[in-house]
């Protein structure tokens, strides 16, 4: 009868002796390909990023002479930089000039990939407190264009359709880039934040889908105004623009 | 026997600094460095070869493209990898709806007539992969990077953000439910 501490070493023994699992040649130079392929992105995106450096370094010398050289520096920035506010003025001011439903709808999409793109940019920096807060301005962007999805189901179920499946792959292509910066972050805030995220992305989902099951009379507008009262309220802090009401021509 | 030598070494980060920079050489090597390695940790996991492919090319691209992510983490750059692999892991559980497996402590587990009497010499190394994945997620992590990764008890400790201690009396308990789960299965 042996002890229980030799029984478990001899175990541990054991499994020291079984063959380590190894890929294939052909996978690992697979694999290489794939993970070279994907180093080209970043490295673009950090040339982008300082090409915008000095765009906005740039922007700073001229908007002392031209507003316009500022309205230009705060086209691309960043949570973290100054002229981020009037990056917001901007965005409400296109967003007053999208008249039609499709147009607000388009709107709402672009709004909701910058502010994944500016939160990604807060992760790198460590800023976990503006990333969150660019991901609350993501997830608005997304119920509001739900809530442009269920609103145009009363009138026209063949356009509601088509831009129901953009927003389906729109929240796709962000659930994969957010499971993405999951996997990357350690920092318990950010892992709740984009947990978050992913799951209020999948609601919106769910808001523009569920128009379609009580029929078209219940898209009016009513039923959006609950999502989109809530917007406003996370946005004020989400994103420099907020969360426009839907509105129809 | 390991096909790798030696428990990575936490002389990485001049690596880490050139790939930062861009210097694609730099990124060859610590792929050269951590890709079986992943992938043999991964496939500890699922048991798939398709899946730990996958996961394991999702683990390199995401370490190799967001080196800036890793500055101040004040861990070493290999318990980075292991910790984005591990949660490259919990990701595809998710994705494939697995759920959580119950302690196996807690579970009714078939008892042999007297564990001490179990020949592990005698069981298959796929009896003792497919028992490992039935323990729980710390406890499996706990002896893959234990005794699959060899690596030591500090390094373990590191990537599961805990104190050595709490590792060594873990790999304890993950070693006697994994006795006692391979108690109830018959020696081929």
């Amino acid at each position: 009868m042996i002890s229980e501490n030799q029984r478990l070493e001899r175990l541990a023994e054991r499994l020291r002796a079984i063959e380590a699992a190894a890929p294939s040649p052909a996978a690992k130079i697979r694999a290489w390909n794939l993970v070279s392929a994907g180093l080209q992105k970043p490295a673009a995106g950090v040339a982008r990023e300082r090409s915008g450096a000095r765009l906005l370094v740039a922007g700073l010398a001229a908007s002392a002479l031209l507003v316009a050289g500022a309205i230009a520096a705060a086209a691309d920035s960043l949570p973290d930089s100054a002229f981020y506010p009037v990056k917001g003025t901007i965005e409400n001011l296109e967003g007053a000039f999208a008249l039609t439903a499709a147009d607000q709808f388009k709107h709402h999409l672009t709004l909701a990939a910058t502010r994944l793109r500016e939160a990604d940019a807060m992760f790198a920096r460590h800023r976990v407190d503006l990333a969150d807060q660019a991901l609350v301005g993501m997830e608005d962007q997304l119920t509001s264009a739900a809530a442009v999805v269920k609103t145009v189901k009363a009138s026209d179920a063949p356009v509601a359709g088509s831009l129901e499946g953009q927003l389906q792959q729109a929240v796709q292509t962000h659930d994969n880039q957010l499971a993405g910066l999951q996997g990357q972050v350690t920092n318990p805030t950010a892992v709740v934040a984009i947990t978050r995220a992913r799951n209020r992305a999948q609601e919106a989902l769910k808001v523009a889908a569920a128009a379609a099951d009580h029929g078209p009379g219940n898209g009016n507008g009513n039923s959006s105004a609950s999502a989109s009262s809530s917007d406003k309220g996370q946005s004020a802090s989400g994103s420099p623009s907020g969360t426009t009401e839907p509105t129809l021509p | 026997m390991r096909v790798f030598s030696k428990a990575p070494a936490d002389d990485d980060r001049p690596l880490v600094a050139r790939a930062r920079r861009g210097d694609q050489d730099a990124a060859r090597a610590l792929f050269e460095r951590y890709f079986d390695r992943i992938y043999n940790y991964v496939y500890a996991r699922l048991g798939r070869v398709e899946d730990a492919e996958d996961l394991a090319i999702d683990t390199m691209t995401r370490t190799l493209t967001r080196l800036d992510l890793f500055q101040d983490q004040g861990v070493a750059f290999s318990s980075w990898v292991y910790r984005i692999a591990h949660n490259a892991t919990i990701d595809h559980y998710r994705r494939q709806g697995k759920v959580t497996l119950v302690q196996l402590e807690d579970a009714n587990l078939p008892q042999s007539a007297d564990p001490s009497e179990m020949a592990v010499e005698r069981m298959s190394n796929e009896d003792l992969r497919v028992a490992i994945r039935e323990l729980t997620e710390e406890q499996q992590q706990v002896l893959i990077l234990r005794f699959f990764q060899d690596l030591t008890a500090a390094q373990v400790a590191e990537i599961l953000g805990k104190s050595v201690g709490a590792v060594q009396a873990l790999q304890h308990r993950a070693l006697a439910s994994l006795e006692r789960a391979l108690a109830g299965r018959p020696v081929n």
